[in-house]
């Protein structure tokens, strides 16, 4: 498989990793929005409509935990829960900057250079500092599905993030993935995607018992 | 070890919690066992829809029974379920579709059902101002609507409980056995519960539990995916279908558009984990648009899934076990289970009770012999 390393972002943080790893795919707002995030693939939205930006390795230097949440990274006090690498629970996600908790500028491309070191394979030039965990979390009601979209419709921000992985553990890790987009994306480019009507899709068929 | 109930419900869903409060208020001692939390699954995740149109004609009667224990929901739970009556519309985009819709409704009227009528093009504009300019007719459900999922499972939920049933969650059933005259079920906590008659509302979930027991029902299933744009001004009152297209279409009181209506995503039921299938979140988006230009600028702020358990002839489980006394099976909605919630619950009751129903279930018999759709339904759209 062809190694492709994607970054998100193009703050202090990922522009420190774009400097370090020339490589790497780089996206960022405003003119790519990533919006969804599978294993081993990036939904974008741009100008010329949705993209699927594959990926062997993703560094996320923009503060957007939905993304990591999408892809099952863990969560531990209102943080990514990573090593001293800066790589998530999800082998080969690593995150860097204001996601996990740096102050400035200067921390934020630190840890950014920290990453991309291990990405690359090379020395670390450091180590990342495990944010301190943040107060528990208010107990909340589980949202329907729209009051989840009024939610989600609220500006990015620290109590955008807090809420949403509220209602993250109030429906388990299994569901956790579901909570998306990380960001609104265009229903008219979206639909552009559909070029043809897919096939019905047989249900899947399941053989299993009580155990 | 639990023994002092008459009727174990395993499975704590929309149907399982409606089976529960109807054996309750019949002075049965009920005991819910949900693996997860109540409405974890399709029971909080679906559309929504209170809907009679289209319906398989074997569902017809028992849809329209519901829908009149719908139109008084408050006095039944003691919460209006966020219940609106705004009709539902199934909408033809070519002749070929309209004359789908004719033959449907004549079908109706012969079977002396008159919930159903038809729309001109020009009849379908004054219902639905907004539609493209393609669509030729439509057929039309008057008193038809939706109400809020998991608003509902809760308040059945309360209502049950208020009439003296148990809800135990996080109750994984691992093992059942049958000895003599009483139902064994045990859970992955290693508590063990007994109780004379089983009441299987498992979902998704409900063909295992059928298995377990000797009995193959051929169920499948599906993580039917749904997306809300972000708030538009009003702009459709009833919910919306297409005859040739999976799609269903609303507009909340809060202006977000949800669209659904049957492009799955995937799903795993030993994890419970659910993945989106973003090309068919496309095509959603595509037949949403085809049908109302007015999204062309809006966005998608929220996209979910729910597993639902899918028969292959798309109508559900209701009735006795084939195999084993004491058991009754309700499963299977394939997709379209929200509405016949309140009334199903009802019949569960009297079949767990009475060990029989006056209502007309033979088409669900779980020894049925299973066929492709069939029974006139039109396209059902999920939710």
């Amino acid at each position: 498989m062809v190694e492709t390393i994607v970054i998100i972002g193009a703050g202090p943080a990922g522009r420190a990793a774009a400097a370090a790893l020339p490589e790497a795919r780089l996206v960022a707002r405003p003119a790519e929005t990533a919006w969804h995030a599978q294993p081993g693939t990036l939904w974008v939205e741009a100008a010329g409509g949705i993209e699927a930006v594959p990926f062997t390795r993703l560094l996320l230097c923009a503060d957007e935990k939905l993304l990591l949440m999408a892809l099952e990274c863990r969560f531990a006090g209102g943080w990514p829960v990573v090593d001293e690498r800066g790589e998530t629970t999800c082998p080969g996600v690593f995150a860097a900057g204001r996601i996990l908790g740096a102050a400035t500028p200067e921390e934020a491309a630190a840890q950014a250079a920290i990453a991309a070191a291990a990405l690359a394979g090379r020395a670390l030039p450091g180590r990342i500092a495990l944010p301190a965990a943040r107060p528990a979390t208010v107990q909340e009601a589980r949202l329907d599905p729209t009051e989840m979209a009024s939610l989600l419709e609220q500006p990015p921000g620290a109590e955008r993030t807090r809420r949403v992985l509220a209602q993250a553990e109030l429906r388990g890790p299994a569901l956790a993935s579901v909570i998306l987009p990380s960001r609104p994306v265009g229903l008219a480019a979206l639909a552009a995607r559909a070029s043809v009507r897919p096939p019905p899709r047989v249900p899947q068929q399941d053989r299993g018992t009580l155990s | 070890m639990s023994d002092g109930v008459d009727v174990i419900v395993v499975g704590g869903g929309l149907h399982g919690m409606s089976a529960a409060l109807h054996l309750a208020r019949r002075g049965r001692r009920v005991l819910v066992l949900e693996k997860d939390r109540v409405a974890a699954h399709a029971s909080s995740y679906s559309a929504g829809g209170v809907r009679t149109l289209g319906r398989h004609m074997a569902e017809v009667p028992l849809a329209v029974e519901s829908l009149e224990m719908w139109h008084r929901i408050a006095a039944l739970v003691g919460d209006g379920c966020g219940f609106r009556e705004v009709g539902h519309v199934k909408v033809a985009e070519s002749a070929e579709e309209m004359a789908v819709l004719e033959a449907r409704a004549a079908e109706m009227r012969r079977a002396g059902w008159t919930h159903e009528e038809l729309l001109d093009r020009a009849e379908l504009r004054q219902v639905v101002p907004a539609v493209s300019p393609h669509a030729v007719g439509a057929l039309i459900a008057r008193r038809n609507g939706f109400a809020k999922p998991y608003r509902t499972t809760q308040a059945f939920r309360r209502a049950a409980e208020a009439a003296g049933a148990q809800v135990r969650e996080s109750a994984k059933v691992v093992g059942i056995e049958r000895s003599g005259d009483r139902w064994t079920v045990r859970c992955a906590d290693g508590s063990e519960h007994r109780a004379p008659v089983l009441v299987n509302t498992a979902g998704a979930w409900g063909a295992r539990l059928a298995r377990t027991l000797g009995e193959d029902i051929p169920l499948g299933f599906n993580a039917l995916m749904m997306m809300l744009t972000a708030r538009l001004p009003p702009f459709v009152t009833p919910v919306v279908g297409l005859t040739g297209r999976p799609m269903s279409f609303k507009q909340t009181d809060s202006g977000h558009v949800m669209i659904g209506g049957g492009h799955p995503g995937t799903a795993d039921l030993d994890s419970g984990r659910i993945t989106v299938d973003v090309e068919r979140m496309a095509a959603s988006a595509r037949t949403a648009l085809d049908l109302f230009p007015i999204l062309r600028d809006t966005s998608i702020v929220h996209v979910w899934c729910g597993i639902e358990g899918v028969m292959p002839d798309e109508i559900p489980v209701i009735g006795l076990s084939a195999v084993h006394p004491g058991l009754v099976h309700a499963f299977g909605f394939s997709g379209h289970g929200f509405e016949l919630g309140p009334f199903i619950g009802s019949i569960v009751a009297q079949l767990a009770a009475d060990g029989k129903t006056n209502w007309p279930i033979a088409a669900f018999a779980p020894d049925r012999a299973v066929e492709h759709p069939s029974g006139g339904a039109l396209l059902q759209p999920a939710g």
